[in-house]
């Protein structure tokens, strides 16, 4: 067989596998907002279905699938049907150049935990795909027929333009220091120096502070979930769906979440690397082998996890912003910032070196 | 003349506009309810709550010796802001000549205001402590005579609370 | 002509005139119960208590002034009843004084002192006078804590009046009415003081066919209809402005409209018609509204009626109808017809079916005669179908149509919204056509089963148009009830659960009709006929009668509406504009003008 067929079929496998990740991911995220929720609020929560109410995902998508698809008589049929789509292919898309571990050998062949982990560019594919993103979400406001959903679909515009500007502004500092826009290569950066701890968020904390929040307002989460703003616009651009179509919206929700998370995790804090590489070495772990390649997922997944479990946590802390004060902080604070953290960046590079 | 002297906004000290340490603040204070016991909670379906006779549950009509107080008079259905009440009033020979020959209320449309207790005569018409309230089909939810009447001795809190505000 | 001021407003009116009715013909108001513009005065029920005086003139006969150089006016020391006082030159009248007004609500506290508290059960609630009244004029209090005087309910006095004997206030109203205008004098007060009641002589029944008119202009709900009786609330009712459809009369009345049936009509105040008064044959009318409608076009399949849809309908009589020009076939217009139905009718016969063999019939009654507004002609447009010279040219008179039937000259005939219940000589001979039209409103009509095509007719109370009267007044009227055609335009004409309720509310699930003006249905088959007329709306039909018929020129339904109809002939002279008294509101009035009612 040819090398073509090989890299086909891995592919394949991985990509079947990834989606999995990312949809079963997406149940978890459900589950741990609503468990997570209820415990601020001093509930219980979900502890019906299954041990600790641990089914209750599937349950919540037995239903989605149960419920009666609503289209509204006036929507624009195809484009109506087509939004959902957008949206959750996009988020999955996302998923093909994150990488969860380095590689491993299997006989003659590297195969990296990742589809494409090593494209190197990496990370504009991200930034690509989820302004794709917000074709969905206007999409679907335009399409609906519907005065919220288009206020809806019109404010996540708006929205996701204003932010992602100091979004892709800070990370350019990220890019500055490891010079390279594959994402495996800014975990290597990150691995080799500082015994496995030069992690971006130490020598970029400020562009950090403002990709965080960034990726808050992009993935449409509290405080700044304006477009779907319940008491405003009813449910914003989601308004008119009803069945799998919501449910289509809500697992792109929750797929943009973990996307943020592992951005998040990938760029300023090390993604699979582990700290103390030397160490691990040394008891025989070297790279390549399965059990460092899964102890490099499990560091990835630990940090992803802590960053869903802080979305979901701020999401029932802070309440959620007014239309201009959002606009307010994201071009008159957050955008200056960012352009003044990446001219430090840059003059920190050429005076000093790195 | 600056009218927007002493805002929230300006009474805010350094720290406080920079958002992130009460954001901060604000995260430790949910991180601290998360751990908190629950004990508190109900496990609804086995361990039920019996409400006061200030709980506005499903509207229903008084039955007192034998028949409905209700007369008919339409007031419940003028004023129920939800248009939830149909009457068609009947002559009886009684003497209040006249009763409510069909009285539905549809649930729902109902919205639990509690204007038609308020605005009866009669007080014939009353909210009751019933808040289970489950349809599995838009007729089933129309409820008749034969579903709202309700012996008085079942609504004497609710009475009794109205005997208080009247 | 005497000039009087009635608080602090100078009016002026005719001689003999008093207070309460020179206030009325300036559109001020002052509060009675037993006062009625049709009925002789009572003055029993104080209500109208003003404060009446003259100017103090000294023993010259100059006018005394006070320290300001105002007129000092002497009062007369007791209050006056202002619907027994006449007006005199220079009198001062004071309606909302202090004194007047707290002998008002002395009044209204001693009326309710025996009245029982039985708004939630009475009919009359929310079109009640008494009711009003204790918004307007009373304190809302009562002194009196004993028991309350308890009198006989629900006494029969004729088949058409029920009687209440606690809720009445003794104004006599009823009982001068009976007399008076009814013509029939069997009612008279019994006993005195709180006991006092009404009772009819030995042995008679008020039963002229003029007694449901008490229950209207009865202030209290003491008299009410057996026929509406708890049928519903009067504010769940539309009360929309309609011309009875009875008789040739052309009564002006309100009809009562909830979950698109007719529940009720009373009579609309129009002085040069019906006055304030209906016949109560007319009042009961509306049962072929409500009931047995025909809903779609039907088409006759050997014998059996079956439904259709409004397309193929018209196609088949167009092209039924194209088969038989000039002598071959009879159009029957119909005096219970709209003047634009006749006309466009008649317009089909002469221009499409080049014939001019148009008729109509009568069908009286000569029973109903008498000198108030019985007439023997029971169509409500028999004049209006005359002077469109509908039937003058025709070579076929309605005498000899049974004949001509049975001898086979006529082969087609179209009928519209004419029965012939009355003429059998000529329902028999229907078989003999080989085409039968018919605008039907009924299914129960003989004739729907000799048709081969039967047109769902839309009645007066869907439609808009004119009537002509006996009296030669065109009067102008507007739907009040819903058809499929007409839905998009009633909005507000529409009770408030008709308007709010939706698909799954029971209480709409009323019928909504699929039946259609007749010349609209008229209009469909000519278009299928290559002739292209575009009336929208009735008013452009009457727009062309007005101008091609010099009996109704310078008309329009604007017009007709302002002056409450206009005589034929006299379009550019209308009569005098009159004052409509109004005894009952449905809704409190905010102001003390006579306002327009309004449903
Ligand atoms: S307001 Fe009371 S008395 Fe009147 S209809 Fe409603 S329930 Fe009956
Ligand atoms: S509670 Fe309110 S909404 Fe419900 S029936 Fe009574 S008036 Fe209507
Ligand atoms: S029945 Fe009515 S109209 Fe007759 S006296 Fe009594 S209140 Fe007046
Ligand atoms: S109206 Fe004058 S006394 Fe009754």
């Amino acid at each position: 067989m040819s090398d073509l067929t090989f890299t086909l079929i891995e592919f394949g496998i991985k990509a079947a596998i990834i989606i999995n990740i990312v949809l079963v991911m997406a149940s978890v995220e459900v589950y741990l907002e609503r468990k997570i929720s209820a415990w601020i609020q001093n509930r219980v929560g979900p502890n019906r279905v299954g041990p600790m109410g641990l089914l209750q995902p599937i349950a919540d998508v037995v239903k989605l699938f149960m419920k009666e698809d609503l289209v509204p008589k006036a929507a624009f049929q195809g484009f109506h049907r087509l939004a959902p789509l957008l949206t959750l292919a996009v988020a999955i898309g996302v998923y093909a150049v994150i990488p969860y571990a380095h590689y491993v050998n299997i006989g003659e062949r590297t195969v990296y935990w990742g589809i494409a982990p090593n494209i190197n560019i990496g990370v504009l594919f991200i930034l690509a795909m989820t302004s794709i993103g917000v074709y969905g979400i206007t999409l679907a406001g335009w399409a609906s027929n519907s005065k919220y959903s288009l206020l809806g679909g019109l404010r996540s515009a708006a929205q996701m333009i204003s932010y992602e500007l100091s979004m892709g502004l800070s990370l350019l500092g990220v890019i500055l220091i490891a010079g390279t826009l594959s994402l495996n290569e800014i975990i290597l950066f990150q691995r080799d120096g500082w015994y496995g701890l030069r992690w971006m968020v130490f020598l970029q904390p400020v562009g950090f502070l403002i990709f965080l929040v960034s990726s808050f307002a992009e993935t449409n989460r509290t405080p700044f979930d304006l477009p779907e703003a319940e008491p405003e616009l009813v449910g914003g651009y989601n308004t008119e769906y009803s069945g799998m179509k919501f449910g289509m919206f809500f697992l792109a929700e929750y797929a943009n979440m973990a996307t943020a998370s592992a951005f998040l995790s990938l760029l300023y804090f090390g993604g699979w690397s582990l700290p103390f590489p030397e160490f691990w070495d040394s008891i025989g772990l070297i790279e390549g082998t399965w059990s460092r390649a899964l102890l490099q997922f499990g560091s990835f997944f630990v940090k992803l996890m802590i960053f869903i479990v802080f979305f979901i946590w701020v999401r029932w802390t802070v309440p959620r912003f007014r239309y201009d004060q959002l606009m307010n902080l994201g071009w008159k604070v957050l955008l200056p910032l960012s352009i003044i953290n990446l001219f430090v960046t840059a003059s920190v590079i050429i005076f000093f070196g790195l | 003349m600056n009218n927007r002297k002493n805002t929230e906004a300006e009474r805010l000290t350094f720290w406080e506009k920079m958002y992130i340490p009460e954001i901060a603040r604000g995260l430790g204070i949910t991180l601290r309810q998360m751990f908190k016991p629950k004990d508190f909670v109900r496990q609804y379906p086995e361990q039920r709550w019996e409400p006061t006779g200030s709980f506005r549950g499903r509207p229903v009509l008084v039955e007192e010796d034998g028949g409905e107080r209700c007369v008919a008079c339409g007031l419940c259905a003028r004023v129920c802001p939800a248009l939830a009440i149909e009457v068609q009033a009947g002559e009886t020979p009684r003497e209040k000549e006249r009763y409510p020959e069909k009285f539905e209320i549809n649930m729902l449309r109902c919205i639990f205001c509690s204007y038609c207790e308020e605005v009866c005569p009669e007080e014939a018409i009353v909210m009751s402590k019933d808040y289970e309230i489950v349809y599995t089909s838009p007729q089933e939810a129309i409820l008749g005579k034969d579903e709202l009447l309700v012996p008085k001795a079942k609504l004497q809190d609710r009475l009794e609370f109205l005997r208080q505000y009247k | 002509m005497p000039q009087f001021e009635f608080d602090g407003q100078l009016i002026e009116t005719k001689p003999g005139k008093t207070i309460i009715e020179a206030a009325y013909d300036n559109g001020l108001s002052v509060p009675h119960f037993c006062w009625h513009p049709e009925l002789p005065v009572a003055g029993n029920c104080r209500m109208c208590l003003v404060q009446v005086g003259m100017p103090a003139k000294d023993r010259e006969g100059n006018f005394e002034l006070d320290e300001n150089g105002n007129k000092k006016i002497n009062f007369i020391p007791k209050l006056q009843i202002a619907c027994a006082s006449p007006v005199q030159d220079g009198m001062v009248v004071k309606s909302v004084s202090d004194e007047a007004i707290e002998a008002q609500e002395a009044v209204m506290e001693f009326l309710l002192i025996n009245h029982p508290l039985d708004c939630p059960i009475c009919d009359e609630a929310g079109e009640c006078k008494l009711q009003e009244y204790s918004f307007k004029h009373s304190k809302g209090q009562s002194r009196f804590d004993e028991e309350k005087n308890h009198k006989r309910k629900r006494q029969l006095w004729g088949p058409n009046v029920v009687f209440d004997a606690e809720r009445c206030i003794s104004c006599s109203r009823c009982i001068r009415f009976a007399k008076e205008v009814a013509k029939q004098d069997v009612l008279t007060f019994v006993q005195r003081g709180d006991h006092v009641t009404i009772e009819l002589f030995d042995g008679t029944t008020f039963d002229s066919p003029y007694s449901m008119n008490v229950i209207d202009i009865c202030p209290v709900g003491a008299l009410t209809s057996p026929d509406f009786r708890f049928e519903a609330r009067v504010w769940e009712l539309s009360s929309n402005e309609s011309i009875s459809h009875f008789d040739g009369t052309g009564t002006n009345v309100y009809l009562g409209v909830r979950n698109n049936e007719i529940l009720r009509i009373t009579p609309r105040n129009n002085m040069y018609v019906n006055k304030y008064w209906i016949r109560d044959d007319a009042r009961l009318s509306y049962d072929f509204v409500n009931k047995n409608r025909v809903t779609q076009p039907l088409i006759n399949n050997n014998g059996t009626l079956e439904e259709a849809n409004w397309e193929d309908a018209v196609s088949f009589a167009a092209s039924k109808l194209d088969n038989f020009r000039g002598d071959q076939i009879v159009f029957v217009a119909s005096s219970k017809a709209t003047n634009e139905d006749n006309y466009i009718f008649n317009k089909f016969a002469n221009e499409i079916s080049k014939t001019q063999n148009v008729i109509y019939f009568t069908h009286t009654d000569e029973t109903r005669i008498d000198d108030l507004l019985g007439v023997s002609d029971i169509t409500p447009n028999t004049k209006g179908v005359e002077e469109l010279n509908i039937g003058k040219e025709s070579k076929i008179k309605p005498n000899d149509l049974a004949e001509k039937l049975k001898n086979g000259e006529i082969r087609a005939m179209y009928v519209m919204e004419e029965d012939f219940e009355d003429y059998p000589e000529i329902l028999e001979q229907l078989k003999n056509l080989s085409f039968l039209a018919v605008h039907s409103y009924n299914m129960n009509k003989k004739i729907n089963h000799y048709a081969d095509i039967v047109f769902p007719a839309s009645t007066f109370a869907e439609i808009e148009g004119t009537f002509t009267n006996l009296n030669g007044r065109v009067q102008h009227f507007t739907p009040a009830l819903v058809t499929k055609e007409n839905y998009r335009f009633m909005g507000m004409k529409m009770s408030r659960l008709d308007k709010f309720g939706a698909d799954n509310d029971r209480w709409t699930n009323h019928e909504i009709r699929d039946s259609k003006q007749s010349w609209k249905i008229i209009q469909k088959i000519a278009k299928k006929l290559g002739e292209d007329w575009n009336y929208t709306k009735s008013s452009q039909v009457f727009d062309e009668i007005s101008q091609n018929n010099p009996s109704f020129s310078d008309m329009d339904y604007k017009k007709l509406d302002e002056y409450q109809g206009l005589v034929l002939g006299k379009g550019n002279n209308p009569d005098a504009k009159q004052v409509n008294y109004i005894s009952h509101y449905l809704k409190p009035q905010q102001t003390q003008k006579v306002v327009k009612f309004k449903g």
